[in-house]
């Protein structure tokens, strides 16, 4: 059984057809393209396939294409305005927030939606926010100094 | 996992022995059974339901007693189930002893379960918990038929 | 996944129609944290999945004559941030919390956790020891259980065919109470309790003896727990490390833990009675302050 669904992401409106069973992830990989937000787990657990469902931050790989109908939603493509990269894109990039990579795209989207509520975050916060976004190349230092510069960058 | 079950049945222990001894009987006994026939390999075939909260298996399976010795009162079966559609199943070893007592008959089932594939990865200790409700129960039936 | 068919009402009405009209092949469907995992890995295969996600009137918190009602829309991560619950009730607040992870909170329903009805679960606990009660809608109205009799055992409830968690309702805490939530987790901290308790402490007026206690346990039984036994041991005693003791003896002679990878049985044995000291010790101390602050 498959639903026509109409969702915007990152802004600009899409129609699909997809079956019901239909992840919100393999939609935004598969049917759109949007391969930024990966599958690591599966089961909700890693953070690797984090996407923002109107604004707020949520496991792709179990939430199903058919929830986000009539909804925004925000990848880790959405985050850039033209060539202008989002300041947490920009501080992992100077403070080395990444590795592999495979968990940033999550981690990113995670970061981005912890500023919007947050602007100023403490350690304890960032680290609280961030704790369902797993990693295994960075020990997670850099991710929370990225935040952290990112924040204040934001400010300035 | 192992499993020991016991009661006391209050018939004597030949009857018991026989009702034991007829698999389709017996197997009527095991709660969210289906159906049961016999092969002609000695075997039988039967359907199970089992359901744990919304998790529904349908096991499809033989059963075949392996070893019966009347004289010390002593049987063994083994059960073999899939769910073809999750893809898992059971396998099962069960020894049966029989006892006197004043009351009738004591019931001893001592039950070796393997759970493999999906449905082994979900949980063992939820399986193991829904088994041995499950056994309490065949042996309670056990009980109720023989009574009736 | 299976090919379901997918149904979006409006109303709770349409909903109890869509779930009468499939019967027992019909599952309804909010957050989907739980129940969307368990159709990927092929355990639960509905023919028709019921979205609560577009109902109105399920996802409000309320404060009413000393009551306060959270929709089964309520989202853990509403909950949690609520300004009513944060003040009124903290500790259910925090309860919720403790869930998992924030992208899990912004999806997961209090109405899905009760439905779901996995002993290891948080909120359950609280609810418990807090004494609250489950509303559940069906064709023609409505009826109300105690937490304690909605579970029933690992996944199962009380729910019969063709009906719906409408919400819970919390009684606030009388006054002399203290309350407090202890969550043991020696693994991540987004994963399911080892053992959870929820204490509730009421003080005599002179605010040396314990009037009454509630004590709920988590992940040591096939449902959440009551620790009535417990319970008894404190009921009229002055806290001290004897009768602290005996009370978590009490409790762990109680509860029936499974082994899993949070633990073995003997190990949440144990740290039952260890974590039901714990958060005695708390729930006594806020107990004190709520008397202090009274005078």
């Amino acid at each position: 059984m498959t639903r026509a669904i109409r969702l915007r992401v990152n802004g600009a409106t899409h129609e699909v057809e997809v079956p019901t069973y239909r992840t919100l992830l393999d939609c935004l990989r598969n049917d759109l393209g949007l391969t930024g937000s990966k599958e690591g787990c599966g089961v909700g657990v890693c953070g690797a396939c984090t996407v923002l469902l109107d604004g707020k931050m949520i496991s792709s790989c179990i939430a199903l294409a058919v929830f986000a109908d009539g909804h925004e939603v925000t990848t880790v493509e959405g985050l850039a305005e033209d060539e202008r990269l989002h300041p947490v894109q920009q501080a992992f990039m100077d403070l080395g927030g990444f590795q592999c990579g495979i968990c940033t795209p999550g981690q990113v989207v995670a970061a981005k939606a912890l500023l919007d509520s947050t602007p100023n975050p403490s350690e304890t916060e960032i680290r609280e926010w961030m704790l369902g976004n797993l990693c295994r190349c960075t020990g997670y230092y850099k991710i929370v100094e990225s935040i952290q510069a990112a924040a204040q960058a934001a400010r300035q | 996992m192992t499993f020991a079950q016991e009661c006391v049945v209050p018939v004597a222990r030949e009857r018991l022995w026989d009702f034991l001894m007829d698999v389709p009987a017996v197997g009527r006994c095991v709660p969210g059974i289906e159906s049961i026939q016999a092969g002609d390999d000695g075997a039988y075939r039967g359907g199970l339901k089992v359901q744990v909260g919304p998790i529904r298996l349908a096991l499809q399976g033989t059963i075949t007693v392996e070893e019966q010795d009347r004289s010390v009162w002593r049987a063994r079966m083994r059960a073999e189930a899939n769910d073809r559609r999750l893809g898992g199943g059971i396998r099962a070893r069960m020894s049966v002893t029989l006892a006197p007592v004043a009351e009738g008959t004591r019931l001893h089932i001592e039950t070796d379960l393997a759970v493999l594939g999906k449905i082994g990865e979900f949980g063992q200790p939820v399986i193991k918990k829904k088994a041995d409700t499950l056994l309490q129960e065949f042996v309670r039936n056990i009980g109720s038929a023989l009574a009736a | 996944m299976n090919a379901f068919e997918y149904r979006t009402p409006r109303t709770p009405d349409e909903v109890l129609a869509i779930l009468q009209e499939f019967g027992e092949d019909a599952r309804a469907v909010a957050g989907g944290t739980a129940l969307v995992t368990m159709m990927r890995q092929g355990l639960v295969r509905p023919a028709c999945l019921v979205s609560l996600r577009d109902v109105t009137g399920l996802g409000r918190i309320e404060a009413t004559n000393g009551v306060i009602r959270l929709g089964a829309l309520v989202t853990h991560r509403e909950a949690e941030v609520s300004p009513l619950l944060r003040e009124r009730l903290p500790v259910l607040a925090e309860t919720f919390r403790r869930v998992a992870t924030v992208r899990i909170r912004h999806m997961a329903t209090v109405g899905g956790a009760l439905a779901h009805a996995d002993p290891n679960q948080d909120p359950p606990v609280t609810l418990l020891a807090l004494g609250a009660r489950v509303e559940i809608q069906r064709a023609g109205g409505r009826r109300e259980l105690p937490v304690e009799a909605f579970f029933r055992d690992y996944y199962e409830t009380a729910l019969e065919p063709g009906e719906l968690v409408a919400g819970v309702s919390v009684p606030l805490l009388p006054s002399a109470t203290g309350a407090s939530f202890v969550k043991f987790l020696p693994r991540s901290a987004d994963d399911y309790a080892t053992v959870a308790v929820a204490a509730v402490v009421t003080l005599e007026p002179d605010g040396e003896r314990c009037r009454e206690a509630r004590i709920a346990l988590g992940s040591v039984a096939v449902t959440p727990l009551r620790a009535r036994g417990a319970e008894t041991v404190l009921a009229g005693q002055r806290l001290d490390q004897r009768v602290l003791r005996a009370t978590g003896e009490a409790a762990r002679a109680e509860v029936d833990p499974m082994t899993d990878h949070r633990g073995s049985a003997a190990y949440k044995r144990e740290m039952t009675a260890v974590m039901v000291g714990r958060a005695l010790t708390q729930a006594w101390d806020a107990a004190r302050r709520a008397l202090g602050s009274m005078r």
